[in-house]
């Protein structure tokens, strides 16, 4: 019984190396790809729990080929970048990635983030509402899958884990650090860009109009609020 | 119209005595021709002879001025009387009326001649010019289209006097302090002038010399001044030219002042694009390093064969570390121009085997096919900048090329030199780029752009291979994609191994 799937995506065969072992020491099951394309392949194949992808790689880079597994798959991603820049870190979320780490890292860091990123947040599943009708949209939470105007969406993990917690607490404004610890982990706090990231995905998959947010609003400086209309 | 066209004929000696002869006897001619026709061919009377010498006398004033029309008027009047007046054959005048017919005769030449040479010398004015708005017109042209030199000023200087045909000319440039000569004749101690009218800005004339100073200025900043010798311009003309000096100067400045910006600019973006590309060459070895210690460190139950794994994988990356030290230094040596063989004599397979061992780690399951023909020499190179070399084009063929395509390495001998070929199986290299992509920096625009590396790797195999006295050739191969050579002469003495 291993402690998870995790598919390695790095053109640095070296960097591979270390990551397998460090991982198989660890309990996981860790298989490699070389390229995008060739995680986008394994992804469709099997299943796999999480996905370390580099982000500068020939051919297809990290970046897309994070959209590409995203398009198809909620399987967590975590992104490896090289430079520390802000606006890398949020393209790396926009495109679908759950976290990301810096190179170089320490092993340690690189282990407790997958930890995060395969632990699902301290929410009982049966708690708050199983489904929620909203003007439009129509979010079921057992299945994970929302509906607005008929159109059909599926919500990534944490996405969902992010969700769930705002609409468990409703119209209450969450502070930012509370909702980083709890849908992310202990180790979390600072990262007000995965918040900014993740509500805006959700906004474009549960508001009728994202450009002006109905239920996910913002409280600036303070955190988030769900709006829960009076239910019937 | 036989004294025109002999006076054309006479024209073209240039000397002064004889142009002022060719139109005494034109003259002569002129009024000897209309005195044969009135008392030879026809009989005509006194009143139409008159006009006939009248026409005469302005044919040769609009030809060629005053005088001339004034000795001819004097010389119709003489024949006028002689042969014409009554009593003819003589000088006498015998008829009071004559004398009233020969003198309005006179002054009616006179004046005529007069106001025909004014409105020759008028026409002679609008062409001059017309001829100096001409020149003008060359001179911008040739000025402001010309390509940037080294100096322009000096360029600016060579042109007017070309243009204008001076014989001795000097600009003085006030910005750089310079002065700029110009024509077969000196302009000896003009230059404190120069720099006196450039300050004062009012022009000198010294006609003893025949020489002209000009101040050169735009909206009242002085940018020079302009020393003329023989000037047949006029003062408009002066002026314009003057301007346009100073225009052009200036605009020279301003374009010197842009090319120096974008300079400044491009080399700011090609050193944050090497260092971009050396900060994720070194982060990707320190990232396994890392990786590897700190596993090692924060995990107390690993087993030994794990932390033997990884300590291996430190060892290789550190090794890797070194080399791409070594490589950025000869990086920086090469970039300085500063490259030292240290020659040896070396089968290829020496040279090539190294390059192919540091690949090992890199190659990831590609075929990578050796062939190397029986019979070469040994080659006289630096076996480091070899691998060096080398390993730029194995590392380009890698990146360039689908994932797992082979890559093959040739080497073959053609007359005096050792070829080396890399190939691989990408999409090869357009023919227009084929010169490019040797250029520092140079990246393809359609590389993807996740390819990591600073656009260096093919020029410094480029500068290695012509430290060897050899040289480096791209094409693309018959069956697909792209194949790199590299030709390294072979030595005399050791032509014969």
């Amino acid at each position: 019984m291993s402690a998870g799937r995790i598919l390695v995506v790095d053109d640095e065969p070296q960097i591979r190396r270390v990551m397998r072992t460090s991982l198989v020491t660890r309990g996981y099951e860790a298989a490699e790809a070389r390229s995008g394309e060739e995680a986008l392949e394994k992804t469709r194949a099997g299943r796999y729990d999480l996905v370390l992808l580099d982000i500068n790689m020939p051919g297809m880079g990290g970046l897309e080929a994070c959209r590409a597994i995203r398009s198809g798959s909620d399987v967590a991603i975590i992104m490896l970048t090289v430079r520390n820049a802000e606006e890398d870190k949020v393209e790396a979320l926009d495109a679908g990635a759950d976290d990301y780490v810096t190179k170089p890292f320490g092993t340690p860091e690189l282990l407790a983030r997958i930890r995060a990123a395969l632990r699902r947040a301290p929410v009982p599943s049966d708690a708050g509402p199983q489904r929620i009708h909203l003007e439009e949209t129509e979010i079921d939470f057992p299945s994970r899958r929302v509906s607005v105007r008929g159109r059909q969406t599926r919500l990534t993990p944490k996405e969902f884990d992010l969700l769930r917690f705002l609409v468990t607490h409703p119209n209450k404004t969450i502070p930012h650090r509370e909702l980083l610890q709890a849908v992310w982990g202990p180790e979390y706090g600072e990262e007000l860009e995965y918040l900014r990231v993740f509500i805006n995905q959700l906004r474009k998959k549960i508001e009728p109009n994202p450009a002006k947010p109905k239920y996910l609003l913002t409280d600036p400086w303070v955190g988030y609020r769900f709006a829960l209309p009076k239910q019937d | 119209m036989f004294a025109i066209q002999l006076s054309t004929w006479l024209w073209t000696p240039a000397s002064r005595a004889g142009v002022v002869a060719s139109r005494l006897v034109a003259v002569i001619a002129t009024t000897a021709a209309i005195t044969l026709l009135g008392t030879r061919i026809t009989h005509i009377n006194a009143t139409t002879i008159g006009f006939a010498y009248l026409v005469g006398v302005l044919v040769v004033a609009t030809r060629w001025g005053f005088a001339e029309a004034l000795l001819s008027s004097f010389l119709a009047v003489l024949c006028f009387n002689f042969f014409f007046l009554p009593p003819v054959g003589t000088f006498n005048i015998v008829h009071p009326q004559n004398w009233v017919a020969l003198f309005a005769f006179l002054a009616t030449s006179v004046i005529a001649s007069q106001l025909s040479a004014r409105a020759k010398q008028r026409t002679q004015e609008a062409l001059d010019r017309q001829k100096e708005m001409e020149r003008l017109y060359a001179l911008s042209r040739a000025i402001l289209l010309a390509d940037a030199s080294d100096s322009p000023a000096k360029r600016i200087a060579d042109r007017i006097r070309e243009i204008f045909d001076f014989p001795a000319l000097a600009l003085y440039d006030c910005t750089t302090g310079q002065i700029h000569r110009s024509g077969p004749v000196d302009l000896p101690d003009i230059d404190d002038t120069l720099r006196r009218v450039s300050e004062q800005e009012k022009r000198i004339s010294d006609s003893a010399r025949n020489l002209t100073v000009i101040p050169i200025h735009l909206s009242g900043r002085p940018i020079g001044s302009l020393a003329i010798s023989g000037v047949t311009l006029s003062d408009p003309a002066l002026q314009a030219l003057s301007n346009l000096v100073a225009v052009t100067l200036e605009k020279v400045r301003g374009q010197e002042a842009a090319n120096r910006a974008e300079a400044a600019r491009q080399s700011q973006e090609l050193k944050s694009t090497l260092l971009d590309a050396l900060a994720h060459e070194f982060k990707t070895p320190l990232t396994a390093i890392k990786a590897a210690t700190t596993e090692l460190l924060s995990s107390p139950v690993a087993g030994a064969e794990e932390q033997r794994e990884l300590i291996t994988i430190v060892d290789e990356e550190a090794d890797r570390l070194g080399r791409l030290v070594t490589e950025a230094i000869q990086m920086a040596r090469i970039e300085a121009g500063k490259i030292q063989l240290k020659t040896g004599l070396y089968s290829v397979e020496a040279l090539i085997s190294p390059a192919l061992q540091q690949m090992n780690s890199m190659t990831e399951g590609r075929t990578v096919s050796v062939n190397i023909s029986g019979d070469l020499p040994l080659i006289a190179a630096d076996q480091e900048l070899m691998r060096m070399a080398l390993h730029q084009l194995l590392d380009n063929a890698l990146k360039y090329s689908p994932p797992g395509s082979p890559i093959a390495v040739t080497a073959e001998k053609a007359q005096l030199h050792v070829i080396i070929s890399v190939s691989d199986q990408g999409p090869g290299i357009r023919a227009q780029e084929r010169s490019r992509i040797f250029e520092k920096f140079y990246r393809s625009p359609g590389t993807p752009q996740n390819v990591t590396g600073a656009g260096m790797g093919l020029a410094i195999a480029l500068e290695i291979a012509r430290a060897h006295g050899g040289n480096i050739q791209v094409e693309n191969n018959p069956a697909g994609g792209a194949k790199f050579s590299i030709a390294i002469p072979v030595g005399e003495e050791e032509g014969t191994t």
